[in-house]
């Protein structure tokens, strides 16, 4: 593919015990301004893919490179001005408030001798607003629904005012109408703000509905990559999850879905 | 200066600070209380100090030899090195329980606060003297020791509570065991000292004390802005830019020196660590770690812990049974809390 890209892994291999690898020389490329989501069945590594992205995982070799160089020896707050990732269970101390949580997005800008720039209060604001957590700044996050937990982090990550966003599995423990809500959200960054975005989704029509470009990993190597209608095909599903479908196109976005037989 | 949603910014040249309101009007607030109880504890007593006559000693403008021992010599001392070694016990638990994100991981309850004083023990016993030394290199120790046995691919948080807590009644019973070869006269001084007590404080406690609670101060300020970000998930931290071992060390080895000139003057007071830091959270709110909030309250809970002691005439009972008896209670709720919420 030769869509230019910021983000990329390099031959990354990855194992948490011997024996069991987790990433084997997997390449990369996250393309620029599109939205990228990696499929595939439990424990293939799309998470562990996704954290090492993000410099939260350390890979046994190859290397993540951001710009051409590798993530590992650029400054990390420097990191964190390119590249936000909300990770899957993020935890908040009780009573902190949505305002509070967002500003803490703005951590890559600050220091404890600059706590609050002139220009966090307008970035903050301007996350509030479009993920539509304006009216909610100022409640507890514990006090708010699974739905606008999820919005609020992802407000986070946007106050972090960084040009690729990665969104490990944002969809989980919401209901479908929360599932879409948030997805369209994503859509709608994408479109408006031209952020790279990549995200691990569990649901396959749901891949194929709001991705550009998709990454179908298994046992930790990339078994295809490219379109919704290049990777979701009846091939690509037996191979991947042993799964046996016909594929119709969505009557709505017209993207494949898959109906397993 | 602009203010948004409770907060004031406080602005010089390129430097900012963010404080809030209720932080901010809580905190008086507690500072006066703090000079109120010390203000009575210096008063009452044995002997009380009507206030004129007291102010008088203090400014030496009163021959009054009995007033001066009592209030420069006795009473001064013992009341600032109560507010020293409670704020450095506060500030300690608050660092402690912030970055492992739960309160059960205060320094009295994973063993820091035993192994600073069977460090001070081990000190008198083989040299008769240097309880700060041994303490620091005693909390230095123990603090290694839990954090090593606990590590696995990181810092496990519940782990080391429950490492900590053994480690913590092994001290404790090593510390009773290393007595024994010290004379009797000693080792009843030592035991009452090992249960925390504020009795017959110097003013060379108040400089230990304060000399160290002040030079880390500004290092504790520094370190509010990362954890008032550590109270998040690691991985929230590192993508945020934060350098996460490097802050946790600093951290650590902060509360560690901290906990350990506590020990150094006042004994291992229980509880004071443990229960400062969500008595503070709770106070200024917010889901801040409430730091500066937190070396005010263990100042306060050791200072009225201490005037509990001295109320009870004759028996000279050390303050540490009394910051215990505050204290047992607040543990046993948070552990019914967190029982409930699944958080153990």
């Amino acid at each position: 593919m030769d869509h230019p890209a910021r983000l990329k892994a390099q031959d990354i291999s990855l194992a948490f015990a011997k024996n069991t690898p987790v990433l084997r020389d997997l390449s990369v490329d996250i393309p620029d301004g599109k939205i990228t989501v990696i499929i595939g069945p439990n424990a293939c590594g799309k998470s562990t893919l996704l954290r090492s992205l993000a410099r939260l995982q350390p890979t046994d070799t190859g290397e993540i490179k951001l710009d051409g160089t590798s993530i590992r020896r650029q400054n990390s707050r420097a990191v964190a001005r390119q590249l936000a990732i909300l990770p899957q269970n993020p935890t908040a101390p009780e009573g902190l408030s949505v305002r509070d949580l967002v500003s803490r997005g703005r951590t890559p800008y600050q220091s404890a001798l600059r706590q609050y720039g002139h220009d966090d209060a307008s970035k903050i604001d301007e996350a509030l607003a479009m993920t539509g957590m304006s009216h909610n700044a100022h409640r507890p996050i514990d006090a708010l629904s699974g739905g606008q937990r999820q919005r609020a982090w992802i407000a986070m990550t946007l106050a972090q005012d960084t040009e690729i966003l990665l969104l490990d599995e944002p969809t989980t423990f919401l209901d479908l109408p929360h599932q879409m809500e948030l997805l369209k959200l994503v859509q709608q960054l994408n479109t408006d703000t031209g952020r790279t975005v990549a995200m691990v989704l569990h649901d396959i029509n749901l891949a194929a509905r709001f991705a550009h470009h998709i990454i179908a990993l298994k046992d930790g190597r990339v078994l295809v990559e490219g379109t919704p209608d290049e990777v979701i095909t009846t091939a690509t599903m037996a191979e991947i999850f042993d799964l046996s479908c016909t594929i119709i196109a969505d009557p709505v976005s017209g993207t494949p879905h898959v109906i397993p037989t | 200066m602009t203010v948004a949603s409770g907060f004031v910014t406080l602005r010089l040249a390129s430097l900012s600070f963010v404080l809030s309101y209720r932080a901010a009007i809580l905190g008086t607030v507690l500072l006066a209380a703090l000079l109120i109880a010390a203000a009575s504890a210096a008063l009452t007593g044995s002997y009380p100090l009507p206030a004129a006559q007291a102010w008088a000693t203090l400014l030496g403008q009163s021959n009054n030899t009995a007033d001066q021992v009592i209030l420069l010599d006795h009473r001064l001392p013992r009341i600032l090195t109560a507010l020293g070694a409670g704020a450095a016990f506060g500030l300690s638990g608050a660092m402690f329980q912030t970055m492992l994100r739960n309160p059960l991981a205060s320094p009295d309850v994973i063993g820091f606060t035993s192994g600073a004083a069977f460090g001070a023990v081990m000190a008198l016993v083989l040299t008769g003297g240097s309880i700060l030394l041994g303490a620091l290199l005693g909390g230095a120790i123990a603090a290694l020791l839990v954090i090593g046995l606990s590590w696995s691919a990181g810092l496990q948080p519940n782990r080391l509570i429950l490492i900590g807590v053994g480690v913590s009644l092994f001290l404790t019973a090593a510390s009773d065991l290393a007595m024994a070869s010290l004379d009797a006269l000693t080792a009843a001084d030592m035991a009452r000292w090992l249960i925390g007590t504020l009795n017959a404080r110097n003013w060379t406690d108040v400089a230990v004390v304060w000399g160290v609670f002040a030079a880390l101060l500004p290092v504790t300020l520094w370190l509010s802005f990362a954890l008032n970000r550590l109270n998040l998930s690691d991985d929230t931290v590192t993508s945020l830019g934060l350098p996460l071992s490097p802050l946790r060390l600093t951290i650590t080895v902060t509360g560690v020196v901290l906990v350990g000139v506590g020990v150094a003057v006042a004994g291992p007071l229980p509880f004071v660590a443990f229960v400062a830091g969500p008595i503070a959270r709770r106070i200024i709110g917010g889901g801040r770690p409430a730091i500066l909030a937190a070396a005010a309250t263990g100042a306060l809970v050791t200072l009225l812990a201490d005037v509990a002691a001295r109320a009870i005439p004759l028996v000279h009972l050390p303050t540490g049974v009394f910051t215990a008896l505050i204290g047992a209670p607040v543990l046993m709720w948070l552990l019914l809390v967190q029982t409930r919420k699944g958080t153990l």
